[in-house]
This record gives structure tokens, C-alpha cells and sequence, in this order.
């Protein structure tokens, strides 16, 4: 009996595991492709350093400098997207940004992320948002548009 | 002295935001759809649920059908002069988007909000760090719950409407 409730305990380890993998690949970008919050406010703040193409793909352009898409659950956003990197260098490091919600919940940053991937931008970056601009951005003293 | 007047300011200016029950709900002055500004303690009186929220929020969306049993079943006096009022607070930027939801959703409660997002002043006020979220007020203007929903929310409401 104990033996097969280890057996069964090691089953319902491996399909756990799976889950969690399958789930944890299943979104379009990688680990080194999240920046971190810091990371960007420093590029930004530091003069004369080379600017990341800074993109909203959210409800409201928030971040000093950025261009502002829209949300990128909405195809016509998907398009001002491309319109926006249509003569920009596939090279130069882009890096999109929502923060309306947790990632979990966030309608936009998926599709605006595989269309930078689509458009092949090597150095796409999805900034590192883990609850929302406020508490992530704003509460935290970084710099936001006048 | 010095000292006393910097920590005291200091641990003053700490508390200033913090949103917990048994203090007055601080004021909330907001224009609705129409432009017509409405403030919260106008609503004085009844027990008044602030829902903090947004159509890009799909959470808060999908909690609107709830709120608007809530509102329909309470809204009608239980006894004299007292009832549920709701003050939807929405963190939207774009005003068709909300302007749509609100007549989609059929919400017939008092709907404001200032096209900020994140950096509305109101998300500051009430110390948000996520939405949906909401403060319950007594008719005396003073919170008596936090982040309330579904069953809970529920049950308090007519726990404070039935009472007595």
C-alpha cells in the first residue's frame, strides 16, 4: 500500500512538473528577454547612454520618452505597431511594456510580443512588470512622462 | 524638539495615505461620463461601496454582473434611509472604452473617473496596488471593510443594511 501511494505520489510529481514547464513555456519570451524595471530607468536617467526604442502596448503611455501603441490586445494596435518599427533597425534594442495588471492577467503583452519576434527584432525586451506600473514604476520614483 | 517635530511630521506624512477601516474615507471628487463632477461624500447617508476599476481589467469586468445583483436587490431601501449606493471608480485612460462598458454592462450606479490610468491621483489617495479593489463606507463617512467580493461582500452588505 505504501509503496503504491509512492508510486502514485511520484506520478502526480512528474505530471505536476510538466504542467508547471508546459506552462512556463508556453509564453513567447524567454528569461533573458524580461528587463528589469531598474535596468531601464538607469538607460533612461543616464545621459548620452544609447536609448532603447521604449514602446506602450498598454492603456497608457506612463514611461518618459515611450511611444505610445495602445493596447496590444487590439489588431489595429498590432498594426501602429508595425507601423512604428517599420524603419526602425532590426538590431536596435526594443522594449515593450504594459503594466496594467500582473503578467497572468495582462491581455496585451502577448500578442505585442510575438509580433516583435515576427518582425525579427533580435534585442526585443518585455519590461519586467510584476504587478503594475504603479507599484512597479511610478511608487518606485522612475521617471514618467510630464 | 527639532527632532520630535521631524519624526512626528515624518511618521505623519507616513500615515497619511494608509486606507484602513475606522477612519473617514478621504474625499474622492470626480467627473462622470457626462462631465458632471459627483463626490463621494455626496453619496453620505447610505452605505456606499467604492469599486476600484477598469475595462481593461478583466477581473473587475467580469465582477460587475455581481455588483449589479448586489446594487439591485440593496439599492431599494431595507429600512428608512438606508441602502446601498456603489461609486465606481474607473482607472481607465480612454473614454469611449469606459463609456462603452458602462452602457454594455448596463451599470446604473454613479460611474466617474479622471482618463488617468496608473497615475491617477485617486490610485495614490487610496493606496491601490491592484485592481479590482474595493472600500466600504458607512453613512457616516467612515470605511468599514476592505477588498470585499463574491460571497463576502455579499453577506457584509446585508449584514449592514439589516441590522437593528
Amino acid at each position: 500500500m505504501k509503496k503504491l501511494a509512492q508510486q502514485y505520489g511520484f506520478l502526480f510529481l512528474l505530471l505536476f512538473s510538466v504542467t508547471i514547464h508546459a506552462q512556463v513555456k508556453q509564453e513567447p519570451w524567454t528569461e533573458s528577454q524580461l528587463m528589469a524595471t531598474q535596468e531601464l530607468a538607469d538607460k533612461i536617467n543616464e545621459p548620452g547612454k544609447d536609448k532603447p526604442l521604449i514602446i506602450n502596448i498598454g492603456p497608457q503611455a506612463v514611461i518618459k520618452g515611450s511611444v505610445d501603441v495602445g493596447p496590444g490586445k487590439e489588431n489595429t494596435n498590432i498594426e501602429k505597431l508595425d507601423k512604428t518599427l517599420s524603419k526602425v533597425d532590426k538590431n536596435r534594442q526594443v522594449v515593450i511594456y504594459c503594466g496594467c495588471c500582473p503578467f497572468e492577467k495582462c491581455p496585451n503583452i502577448r500578442p505585442a510580443f510575438n509580433e516583435l519576434k515576427e518582425l525579427g527584432f533580435t534585442n526585443a525586451k518585455l519590461l519586467n512588470i510584476p504587478r503594475n506600473i504603479k507599484v512597479d514604476w511610478i511608487d518606485k520614483g522612475y521617471p514618467v512622462t510630464e | 524638539m527639532l527632532l520630535f517635530a521631524l519624526v512626528y511630521g515624518y511618521s505623519a506624512a507616513a500615515q497619511k495615505n494608509e486606507i484602513k477601516v475606522g477612519i473617514v474615507a478621504p474625499e474622492i471628487s470626480l467627473p462622470t461620463p457626462q462631465g458632471k463632477i459627483v463626490a463621494l461624500s455626496s453619496l453620505r447617508g447610505n452605505l456606499v461601496l467604492i469599486d476600484f476599476w477598469a475595462t481593461w481589467c478583466a477581473p473587475c469586468v467580469q465582477e460587475q454582473p455581481e455588483l449589479k445583483k448586489l446594487y439591485n436587490t440593496y439599492n431599494e431601501s431595507l429600512k428608512k434611509g438606508k441602502k446601498l449606493e456603489i461609486y465606481g471608480v474607473s482607472l481607465d485612460s480612454k473614454k469611449p472604452a469606459w463609456e462603452k462598458a458602462i452602457q454594455k454592462l448596463d451599470l446604473k450606479w454613479t460611474q466617474v473617473s479622471d482618463l488617468k490610468f496608473w497615475t491617477s491621483p485617486v490610485a495614490q489617495t487610496y493606496s491601490l496596488e491592484g485592481i479590482p479593489y474595493n472600500v466600504l463606507v458607512d453613512g457616516n463617512g467612515y470605511i468599514v471593510a476592505l477588498n470585499l467580493h463574491g460571497k463576502e461582500l455579499e453577506n457584509f452588505v446585508k449584514a449592514s443594511l439589516e441590522e437593528k
